[in-house]
């Protein structure tokens, strides 16, 4: 390992994301304290992972990120694979066969696993077609690569987690060069699909492949009280997360004081709708600090991306970057009524083995293309 | 060298550009919640985790005009529980086995309750405060005693109808109760009891514990003595004909205040349950019915106000008249032949009144029963008060002003007939009827007052002084015999009318006997309206069905209100000029004695009850009246002890304690009075002789205990 690259590091980065990481365990204290007998269990689990995820970096950081370009389809091969083992094997939490436990070892969620084996993957894939993605011809290979593994997840199904496959695919392939015309009208068409079958669905009975909560929650965001049960369906989780923010005020109610939270008024509140916890017991001021906490990572990342030696590290980068940036819109977005719940964890904060590590992984990544970029400050 | 084309790097910039941008969108989301909709969704956070249990409030007092109770508000302990605490504490079992036993309670099912997942039961509510004593000393978790009011009226089937009902949370349900509510009712207080998302209460949480605000007290016009009278002598008419309803209503004419109100079948407001709901309808406002002849009171007082009579006039009665196709016939088809107008009031004449009706003309008699406050509601201050069913103006026909005239076809609520004959009685002035005089907060405020309401002068002062001079002819001369009440001057007018069945014509066998009247004719102090409706047997007439209930009622009020007796200066043309004399003091003087006393002065004795010692007589000694006048002298059984400053205890047992208090005093002896109601235990016993001065120990009851 280059330990004089090492001065290159984006100090900012690493402090915020150091700042974020307390942070989280901060709350998430607060947040499980009532769930479970012993009130440290959630926070022993995620400062377990957090420090496996520290060991992470400190070994990727000691190889070139260009070397892994040639295992490229092996990463691929890797992620498809673990994407069919879960489906085969994998458990059933809620409706979704997400999970896979092997031996002793604590169950593990492939999926998240698999956003970065796809990502490194697909930096590598769009590098060759580099000044060829003008046309849909050029284009269609792309989609099918990354095809196969959003299929998988729609499998299982896994909405939120299918969505990210898609924000990524599209900023990692516009900033490819991909033709933004294509891109977009893609985008358009997918959006306008959807919107109809949904609607076809709703009023014409047409079949989807997700279950029928899942498709209630989709809709219900936009007026949570009008689920068919006055706010106890499926609006439920949407107006107990607003009612958490909203009653936070400027400051909160304090950490273990937020009503909603602690009384479980507010499912979830350690893993997909931590955010929500944020909004109720820290206030405006602790809801806004985190968004600014993830601004920080994101364009700083996107400054990293920039400046990296080439190609495949800016895609990997803006891969990551994307996949964050869903992540954390998505998760904040449902808890304040903006998005439909689709339950998927915010980086470095919802409590969760698979993702904390997965996103400390991409941490190690950005930080390798960082410290063996440019030296010229964006 | 640059290894990032040049359009990468533009692309990352737009990338930057979007990424700042959604970043933004969230924290200004984030904004809208917390500050714009934030005193809304906190209000919504707190709702979530309180739970509330209503605690009811002490409901104010409600008096009558002399500041007795009628209706009070008695608190009691009610156990509630806290299931989680009780759970937690891990004696559910012992809790469930104490309780079950000390409330007679099923254990099994006590048990279920008190481990439910929910924040707060009742366990019983408003137990006797010797199960709330030991209850307090068990001092068990979870379980808390809290203090219940619920409403009490003390005297039972007394002016129910008024007093109205009080639901088991304690709120007014019916009459005055319902009418404030608001005031009486007070503010609820809370038990607060913060729980989370399945309903369980927080261990640690307070159980805030709002305490209820009680209600202010109310003080109405009614006068529990008259009516108590008119309660008494409405159950004798009432049961003694097997009425189907019947209705009382005592009110002054000069402010509107109604000192007495009474309708039948009736309830005791401590048990509604146990009778039919149809008992809690209040006849006396919630139902109208075709008034007959005193209505004939209304069409004489428009048309001498309109002139279309006069003392001149005369009508011609052969028992019968033709209006267009219909005849109409005076009462037995009886031929009143020529008569003034005061006598076809006297005689309470149909063919005359039919004739007076046509004269006055459909326009100027709508005009009239409207102005007197007919088809429309009165006001009263109870609820469900009737607005009566008047013929429709725009299709009225002839035959239908001649059988206004006299007081068929329009169907009015005693009340508004009540306060249309005050309108005479009060110098044309329609005063606005009321229950409602004061309400007192718990401190003795006056928190509101109704002042007397004149609605509208509806006729002239002269018109009404000289229709209350033929109405005292009536009572004088006329049908209205029995209502005469000897020492006053009374005017008033009966009615005898046909009920309309089912069918809509009038049926043969059932009428509605009513008397209205006043007393005294000049300046008078009480109006009363006497409906018995259906009563059975002869005579069904309203001269010999209500008005001695009139009488009675009238008689006993206008002594308890102490109104001086007829005076010969005031005298009139129809009573014949008597010599005056005082009435001497009879009382305690045997029956012997005090005839002789009497007739000395050239007074008759009227004897009631047995005996022959007099414990009372009416008028009281002193009143001047004329010569020949009545005494009535009541009679104890007992003898009288032959020692001077001795004095006999009469019997008082269910007598009213203002009666008792009387009787005493007029003995020289001292009241000490035990609880309230009727007398029903003395010390010493009646009979026994003790010395002017001693104190009388009385224990009173409420009726119907």
């Amino acid at each position: 390992m280059e330990i004089k690259r090492l001065k290159f590091i984006d100090k900012s980065y690493v402090i915020t994301l150091l700042i974020l990481l307390i942070f989280g365990l901060v709350v998430l204290t607060s947040a499980s304290s009532s769930i479970s007998s012993d009130p440290y269990f959630y926070l022993k689990k995620q400062i377990t992972s957090i420090v496996l995820g520290v060991i992470a970096i400190i070994i990727i950081l000691r190889y070139e990120y260009v070397e892994l370009k040639q295992y490229s389809w092996f990463l691929y091969g890797l992620a498809v694979l673990m994407l069919i083992v879960v489906l085969v094997l994998g458990e059933e939490v809620r409706g979704t066969t997400g999970w896979i436990s092997i031996g002793p070892l604590p169950a593990i969620q492939p999926a998240e696993f698999t956003k970065i084996l796809l990502i490194l993957a697909f930096a590598d894939f769009l590098e060759r077609r580099k000044g060829e993605l003008n046309t849909l011809a050029q284009m269609l290979p792309c989609f099918a690569y990354m095809g196969l593994p959003f299929i998988l997840i729609m499998l299982q199904p896994d909405l939120g987690t299918a969505l990210v496959y898609i924000a990524i695919t599209l900023v990692m392939m516009y900033a490819a060069g991909a033709n933004p015309k294509i891109l977009f009208t893609l985008l358009f068409s997918a959006v306008l699909l959807t919107v109809l079958l949904f609607l076809a669905h709703v009023h014409l009975g047409l079949p989807l492949p997700l279950e029928d909560y899942q498709i209630k929650r989709l809709i219900v965001f936009l007026d949570p009280y009008n689920d068919g049960q006055g706010g106890r369906g499926p609006g439920w989780n949407t107006i107990q997360s607003l009612v958490a923010i909203g009653s936070g005020g400027l400051t909160g109610k304090g950490l273990f004081n937020g009503t909603q939270v602690q009384l479980n008024f507010l499912p979830e509140h350690h893993t997909d709708f931590i955010y929500a916890v944020i909004g109720e017991e820290l206030g405006f001021v602790g809801a806004v600090f985190v968004i600014i906490l993830y601004g920080i990572l994101i364009l700083r990342a996107v400054n990293i991306s920039y400046n990296a030696k080439e190609l495949y590290g800016t895609l990997m980068v803006l891969g990551i970057t994307a996949m964050w940036l869903f992540h954390i819109f998505e998760s904040i977005g449902m808890s304040i009524g903006l998005m439909p719940v689709t339950g998927i964890p915010l980086p470095f904060l919802s409590y969760g083995g698979s993702s904390m590590l997965t996103n400390l992984i991409a941490v190690g990544l950005i930080l390798n293309v960082n410290i063996r970029g440019k030296k010229i400050v964006f | 060298m640059q290894t990032t084309s040049l359009l990468v790097r533009k692309r990352i910039a737009t990338l930057f550009f979007l990424f700042t941008l959604s970043i933004f969108l969230l924290g200004g989301r984030v904004f809208w919640i917390q500050f714009v909709r934030g005193a809304e969704l906190s209000a919504q956070a707190e709702q979530n985790r309180m739970r509330d249990e209503p605690v009811a409030s002490k409901r104010g007092i409600i008096y009558d005009r002399n500041g007795n109770e009628l209706a009070i508000s008695v608190s009691a302990d009610s156990v509630c529980a806290y299931p989680a605490e009780v759970v937690a504490s891990q004696r559910h079992e012992e809790i469930a086995r104490k309780l079950a036993t000390l409330l007679d309670m099923d254990q099994e099912k006590l048990l279920t309750t008190l481990t439910k997942r929910t924040s707060f039961v009742w366990i019983k509510r408003q137990i006797k405060p010797e199960q709330a004593q030991k209850i307090r000393e068990m001092d068990l978790p979870g379980i808390r005693l809290t203090e219940e009011s619920h409403r009490q009226y003390p005297n039972g089937v007394f002016c129910s109808h008024v007093l109205g009902i009080s639901g088991v949370d304690n709120t007014g349900l019916e009459g005055i109760d319902h009418y404030y509510d608001e005031l009486v009712g007070g503010t609820k207080g809370r038990i607060v009891v913060e729980k989370d998302a399945a309903n369980r209460p927080i261990p640690e949480a307070t159980h805030k514990y709002i305490s209820p605000v009680d209600g202010a007290n109310l003080i109405l016009t009614i006068d529990e003595t008259i009516q108590y009278i008119a309660e008494r002598e409405l159950d004798k008419v009432f049961k003694e004909r097997q009425a189907k309803a019947a209705a009382v209503i005592v009110m002054d004419p000069k402010t509107g205040e109604i000192m007495a109100m009474a309708s039948r079948p009736t309830f005791d407001p401590n048990n509604f349950g146990k009778s039919p709901a149809a008992n809690r309808r209040n006849f006396a406002i919630n139902d109208a019915y075709e008034p007959g002849s005193t209505m004939k009171i209304v069409t004489a007082a428009m048309a001498m106000e309109e002139k279309v009579v006069n003392d001149q006039s005369r009508f011609f009665c052969p028992g019968y008249i033709k209006v267009g196709k219909e005849t109409i016939g005076c009462a037995d088809r009886k031929a009143h032949g020529s008569q003034t107008f005061a006598e076809i009031v006297e005689n309470s004449c149909n063919v005359g009144f039919v004739q007076v009706g046509l004269d006055i003309g459909l326009e100027k008699y709508f005009r009239y029963i409207n102005a007197f406050g007919f088809g429309k509601l009165t006001g009263v201050d109870l609820p469900g008060e009737s607005e009566g069913i008047l013929v429709p103006e725009k299709s009225a026909k002839q035959i239908d002003l001649a059988t206004m005239a006299m007081g068929q076809a329009n169907a009015v609520t005693p009340i508004q007939l009540t306060a249309a004959v005050a309108a005479v009685a009060n110098d044309g002035k329609l005063m606005k009827p009321h229950v409602m005089k004061k309400v007192i907060d718990n401190k003795g405020n006056v928190v509101k007052e109704n002042d007397p309401v004149t609605v509208k002068q509806v006729i002239s002062k002269n018109t009404a002084q000289q229709l209350c001079s033929i109405l005292e002819g009536e009572v004088v001369n006329g049908t209205g015999k029995n209502a005469y009440i000897e020492g006053y001057r009374v005017g008033g007018k009966t009615g005898t009318a046909q009920k309309v069945g089912a069918d809509g014509r009038y049926m043969k066998s059932e009428y509605v006997a009513s008397f209205v009247g006043f007393a005294p004719a000049v300046d008078p102090r009480l109006v009363c309206l006497v409906v018995v409706d259906a009563p059975k047997g002869y005579p069904y007439y309203g001269g010999w069905v209500a008005a001695p209930v009139f009488k009675n009622i009238m008689q006993d009020a206008l002594h308890y209100l102490e109104v001086p007796m007829y005076k010969s200066e005031e005298n009139d043309k129809t009573i014949e000029k008597a010599e005056n004399v005082l009435v001497p003091d009879v009382v305690n003087l045997p029956l012997a004695e005090a005839i002789s006393a009497l007739n000395s002065r050239g007074l008759k004795a009227k004897v009631s009850g047995d005996g022959n010692i007099v414990w009372q007589q009416t008028p009281k000694p002193k009143t001047k009246v004329q010569k020949n006048a009545q005494v009535i002298l009541s009679l104890s059984p007992f003898e009288k002890g032959d020692k001077d400053g001795e004095v006999t205890i009469p019997d008082l047992q269910g007598k009213s304690m203002r009666e008792v208090a009387k009787i005493l005093s007029d003995l020289g002896l001292h009241l000490i009075p035990e609880g309230y109601g009727l007398a029903y235990e003395q010390s010493p016993v009646a009979g026994k002789v003790v010395s002017r001065g001693s104190s009388i120990k009385v224990k009173f009851q409420p009726v119907g205990e």
